[in-house]
């Protein structure tokens, strides 16, 4: 009972004092790694839009217009890897850039290029990224004439019936309805991880190796060779040779670079990089620091060839790193310390690169949100525990590396050693967002529901946001979207019509005055109803976009680092016959708590205590609650889900059944698609255009994020929350998945070596309760109500937003909102 | 003697609160389950809701949307003792002399700016609350009951205890010791832990500041540790300035624990003034209004003194 003092984080405490510029966050480091302070202490935050890989790509699709999209693909990237800029900077020892020096984002015109036109200008004017003029001229006049009427997003857009493409797109094609939200446009795949230790292992000789043998034996007047398998392995040998010769550009700069150099450390340093990109990609990597190199180089290529969803992951990094953190170690060519700056080298690397992810439609995807999963933990493919001592070194540079790059995700499973997950615990305690937590013992089944064999289940990786993947297995999914749950409910309630940014239109089907549903399953029913709608349209729109991309994509350096494609010989756009398509589901549903706690209220106030009529909740909503407070209090005060209470839960769990069964109605060329609760920022955007719903929430407010229950309603503390979450799981088919939790917490809550092993605990609890994906947010809402006033003080602060973190200050004011009211559960 | 309790156990109690997701009572993450009516009175309590045994109603002014939206609660009231505030319109007053705590307003107010403090519960129903977030249990926590002071209602709190051990759930309690020994004898028998508040070792001024004796307090203080030497008891002390935060104070009360064979902490507990609403929406007054909470070095300072005379008679 006693009044907990104000107990700070170390993030807190470290914005409070001041010591808020880019460096590392102890003095221990900061003497060790000099060097990555340095580079940090450059590090600029704002990105600059590159061009280059824009103008080489589009230049070589000038010239291959007569060939198979696979080996233009594969020659655009040959022309990038042969002539974008090679830059070394001072102090870098991990080298290789996609757009110059500098935080850079860089562009795909083949997607959307049409939206270059206007969306650079704009860009440049909100100031999120910088865009020089002449640059937005070359776009408009040598990149975008020439795509105009040949992007990807077209040929969709073209392949969708009207009525299909208005539910989504409504009268802007670059933009969003409201009612449905399509990331088709922002990214061509979604979501990738590869395998980098067949890289680390084979080199890219050995991969074109492999290539040139299977084309060798290729039987020539079999058809289908000549349409598919060869101009694919043709399409991997040139990417092979493009990535190595790429290395050896850099392997001649740091040689040049070396020559001229006086400071005779720096000169070896040159000569030693010089000597690695000599070496790798090309063969296997001999040592630690030729492997994270390698890996670099690897990612780099991917990054260049296709935009995945928030970036490429980098997949279960301390499991394929280890062995030449291993031998190098016990052979005495590294310690610990140089181990970290390389790991940093490689840190600095990737937060260097943004993904841009803007569209018309506003604050869906907030914060230069990325995602290079980074995953440590977990099984080995043999079912043991996988930890290792390069997991528990990647934890600690968490620790000390001040950006919130990369990704970092954690694997607990029910063996998890308890020294390992209390360094997990201490991390989260930092308060910066990191790590999240993926779930073994509910991910794993999953895959195996799937089709998985059991070792590849236990090997897969997280990606992109709280989604995974097998990185030999799992076969491509084109890019998801999402469904407004609450804007259904709406439609239900008022026989198909919808109020979207204030303007009411029939875009659901006819189900009925509501004012007329005599019992509340009626009422459910039309729900079912109206999201059945919503499904299929998104089922049209999702063979639209499979059919658009085996016609216009290629990934041929991807593809050739997967087993399925080099054994059927083909792109991973194309249809593949083997693998598992369990991939990481594309109906991303928005709003479930919203919806869910509407349904309770009404069902409670309505219809078992009748204690408001349906005709009454309709005015108060359509009057967005204007002189309706008494009612809208009482809404607000319904059964809230979350709270481990059963009248709600129940009714999620009937939400979450009759979602899944619904998603099961429709098949794509691909089957079945699955289900999946991973907002992003869209539950803002989403809510904005929307107006009142009938769990007291107004008119412009954001929606329910992930699967949490509405921000602020659940206030019987995070175990009910998890409790909650866990009764919502009807468990009626294994097709829903990446269900994103959010918990957090006040900073006194977990201190002391009390509150560590109670924070320990909920991850254990967690886990038992076999939760797909859960993070913590471990700040107070002081902290970040001065954030918003001062965010001179703050630039520094980051806050986990959702599957990825993202400075505080760099959110919309709604979104901070939404973050300040999510539930503190704080003791009193 | 034990009544044995069936398999459902129906008997009632008044619990005011159930506080889920504790950290700060006892080991784990707990629920913390608040008795209703204590016999003492102290000047300082936090929980001015938890004194008396019947219920009240509290009003949290700015939770209510006002009259002219609503006004539910002034129709609702039987004994008119709900008016138009003449005050903070166009919000309510509540006559606490004509309440005689019927819930009908709580009933209808949409906003919860009328709750009702002291609800009757049954073990059975306590136990779902509780055990409805079994998890924590999984996670070394457990349930403790708190008040008020759970002695005056010990057979309730006795067969909830017993309850929950057969479950499996670990227990805790937290008393001021004021109360029939063989009460709290018959609870002690269910406690894995014990908190036990030592405020003062002046009688006098136990009084003055609490309403009641403190020997009863002492003497079972006592009676606890001989008779239940394996349970733990931490024992805390509220620091109330002009009351009891002198050093001379507080070495009096560490003099005493010191004999107490199963004392495995000694807290003590700063004032301070964060009950002090709850005064408001009861409609009585905070008698402490002047009172400083005393400095935070200052509290470790008398702590870490403590710490040092326990140490000094080989108390761990
Ligand atoms: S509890 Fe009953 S008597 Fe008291 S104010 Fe409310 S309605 Fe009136
Ligand atoms: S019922 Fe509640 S909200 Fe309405 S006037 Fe009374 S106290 Fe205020």
């Amino acid at each position: 009972m006693e009044a907990a003092a104000k107990v700070l984080t170390p993030q807190e405490e470290r914005i409070i004092k001041g010591l808020d510029k880019e460096e590392l966050t102890t003095e221990e480091a900061k003497n060790k790694r000099q060097r990555v302070n340095k580079l940090l202490a450059r590090f600029r935050k704002v990105p600059r839009v590159d061009i280059q890989r824009a103008l080489l790509f589009t230049e070589s699709f000038q010239e291959t217009e007569s060939l198979p999209v696979v080996l233009r693909w594969a020659k655009a990237m040959e022309n990038v890897l042969n002539k974008i800029e090679v830059v070394i900077n001072d102090d870098e020892l991990i080298v290789g850039t996609c757009g110059g020096t500098g935080r850079h984002s860089i562009l795909y015109p083949e997607l959307r290029g049409c939206w270059l036109e206007e969306g650079l200008q704009r860009l440049k004017e909100q100031g999120a990224y910088l865009v020089s003029d002449e640059d937005i001229k070359t776009v408009k006049e040598k990149i975008v004439p020439y795509w105009r009427g040949k992007t990807a997003h077209e040929t969709y857009i073209s392949l969708l019936p009207e009525e299909t493409r208005y539910l989504i797109y409504g009268d802007d094609n670059y933009g969003a309805s409201g009612l449905m939200q399509d990331n088709a446009n922002i990214n061509a795949t979604l979501n990738w991880a590869v395998d980098y230790q067949k890289v680390l292992e084979k080199g890219f000789l050995g991969i074109k190796k492999d290539a040139e043998e299977k084309l060798n034996s290729l039987d020539v007047v079999d058809p289908q060779n000549h349409i598919q398998k060869t101009p694919f392995l043709k399409a991997v040998i040139i990417v092979c040779d493009a990535m190595i010769a790429f290395a050896k550009r850099y392997a001649e700069l740091a040689r040049e670079m070396a020559r001229n150099e006086k400071d005779k450390i720096r000169k070896k340093e040159l000569e030693r990089i010089a000597e690695v990109c000599e070496w790798v990609p090309a063969n296997p990597a001999r040592t630690f620091h030729e492997a994270v190199q390698s890996q670099w180089f690897t990612q780099l290529g991917c990054r260049l060839e296709q935009p995945t969803t928030g970036v490429i992951s980098n997949g279960r990094i301390d499991q394929y790193l280890y062995p030449y953190y291993k031998k190098d170690l016990e052979e005495g060519r590294i310690n610990e310390d140089s181990a970290l700056e390389l790991l940093e080298c490689l840190w600095l690397k990737i937060a260097d690169f943004v993904p841009l992810n803007a569209t018309n439609a506003k604050s869906f995807w907030e914060g230069y949100a990325h995602f290079e999963q980074t995953v440590i933990g977990g099984q080995t493919r043999d079912g043991q525990d996988a930890t290792n001592e390069l997991s528990y070194l990647i934890l600690k540079s968490k620790k000390e590396f001040p950006l919130h790059y990369p990704d970092l995700s954690v694997r607990i499973h029910s063996q998890t050693p308890e020294p390992f997950l209390r360094e997990v615990c201490e991390l989260i305690r930092e308060g910066t967002g990191f790590p999240k937590l993926l779930n073994d013992e509910e991910i794993i089944p999953h895959l195996l529901a799937q089709g998985a064999t059991l070792e590849d289940a236990r090997d897969y990786t997280g990606c992109a946001c709280t989604e995974i993947r097998m990185i030999n297995t799992s076969t491509y999914m084109v890019v998801g979207g999402n469904i407004n749950l609450p804007a259904a409910l709406e439609m239900a309630l008022n026989d198909g019509v919808l109020k979207l940014k204030g303007n009411k239109q029939r875009l659901g089907v006819t189900t009925g005055d509501a004012r007329n549903f005599a019992t509340f399953d009626e009422l459910m029913n039309a729900f079912r109803l109206q999201v059945e709608y919503l499904v299929r349209h998104f089922y049209i729109r999702q063979t639209a976009l499979e059919m658009t991309n085996a016609m216009k994509l290629a990934a041929p350096l991807m593809s050739s680092l997967h087993d399925v494609c080099m054994n059927e010989l083909t792109d991973i756009h194309q249809p593949l016959k083997g693998g598992v398509s369990a991939d990481t589901g594309n109906i991303n549903l928005n709003g479930f708590g919203t919806a869910v706690e509407s349904l309770a209220a009404i069902k409670k106030l309505v219809y078992d205590d009748k204690k408001i009529t349906m005709n009454e909740l309709l005015e108060a909503l359509e009057a967005n609650f204007e002189g309706k407070e008494a009612l809208r209090q009482m809404l607000l005060n319904a059964p809230k889900y979350g709270n481990n209470a059963p009248y709600a839960d129940q009714i999620a769990r009937e939400v979450d059944a009759m979602l899944l069964t619904t998603a099961r109605k429709f098949k794509t060329p691909n089957g079945h698609q699955y289900i999946k609760f991973v907002p992003v920022t869209s539950h803002v955007g989403l809510g904005v255009v929307m107006g009142a719903t009938p769990n007291g929430r107004k008119a412009g407010e954001p929606l329910s994020e992930g699967i949490s229950p509405t921000q602020g309603v659940d206030m019987k503390g995070p175990l009910s929350t998890l409790l909650s979450i866990d009764r919502a799981k009807s468990r009626k088919y294994a097709n829903s998945l990446a269900r994103l939790l959010n918990i957090k917490l006040s900073p006194q809550v977990v201190a002391g070596e009390k509150g560590l092993q109670d924070l320990m605990s909920m991850v254990r609890t967690f886990c038992d309760l076999k939760l797909w994906h859960l993070q913590f947010n471990i700040l107070n809402s002081d902290i970040l109500r001065d954030a918003q006033k001062n965010p001179e003080k703050y630039r520094n602060l980051i806050v986990r937003v959702a599957g990825y973190s993202a400075y505080f200050v760099d959110l919309s004011p709604q979104l901070q909102n939404e973050i300040i009211n999510r539930t503190e559960h704080q003791h009193m | 003697m034990d009544n044995d309790t069936g398999s459902v156990n129906h008997k009632l109690g008044r619990v005011f609160n159930i506080q889920k997701f504790s950290v700060h009572d006892g080991p784990g993450i707990r629920d913390v389950v608040f008795m209703k009516g204590c016999p003492l009175r102290c000047l300082w309590c936090c929980n001015p809701e938890s004194q008396n045994t019947f219920p009240e109603i509290g009003y949290i002014q700015n939770k209510c949307i006002g009259i002219q939206e609503c006004g539910y609660c002034i129709k609702a009231c039987p004994k008119k003792a709900i008016t138009n505030s003449t005050v903070e319109t166009p919000k309510i007053d509540i006559d606490r002399r004509l309440c005689d705590h019927c819930g009908k307003c709580v009933d209808v107010c949409p906003a919860r700016a009328i709750t009702l403090f002291g609800q009757m519960m049954s073990v059975e129903d306590v136990i779902k609350e509780v055990q409805g977030g079994n998890a924590s249990w999984r996670t070394g926590g457990g349930i403790t009951v708190s008040g008020g002071e759970l002695l005056l209602q010990a057979d309730f709190v006795h067969d909830l205890l017993k309850e929950c051990k057969k479950r499996g759930i670990d227990t805790a309690i937290e008393t001021s010791g004021y109360g029939d020994w063989r009460e709290l004898e018959r609870i002690c028998r269910h406690c894995n832990l014990i908190f036990y508040d030592v405020k003062c070792m002046d009688s006098d001024k136990h009084k003055a500041f609490t309403g009641v004796n403190n020997e009863v307090i002492l003497d079972n203080i006592l009676k606890v540790a001989s008779q239940f030497p394996e349970t733990p008891v931490i024992v805390r002390t509220p620091v109330i300035p002009e009351f009891n935060d002198s050093w001379k104070d507080i070495k009096a009360i560490v003099e005493f624990i010191t004999q107490l064979q199963n004392l495995t902490e000694y807290e003590l507990m700063a004032y301070h003034a964060f009950g002090e609403p709850k005064y408001r929406q009861l409609g009585r007054k905070y008698r402490l209004e002047r009172v400083k909470p005393p400095k935070k070095e200052y509290i470790s300072d008398l702590q870490q003194r403590a710490n040092a005379i326990l140490k000094k008679k080989s108390y761990k």
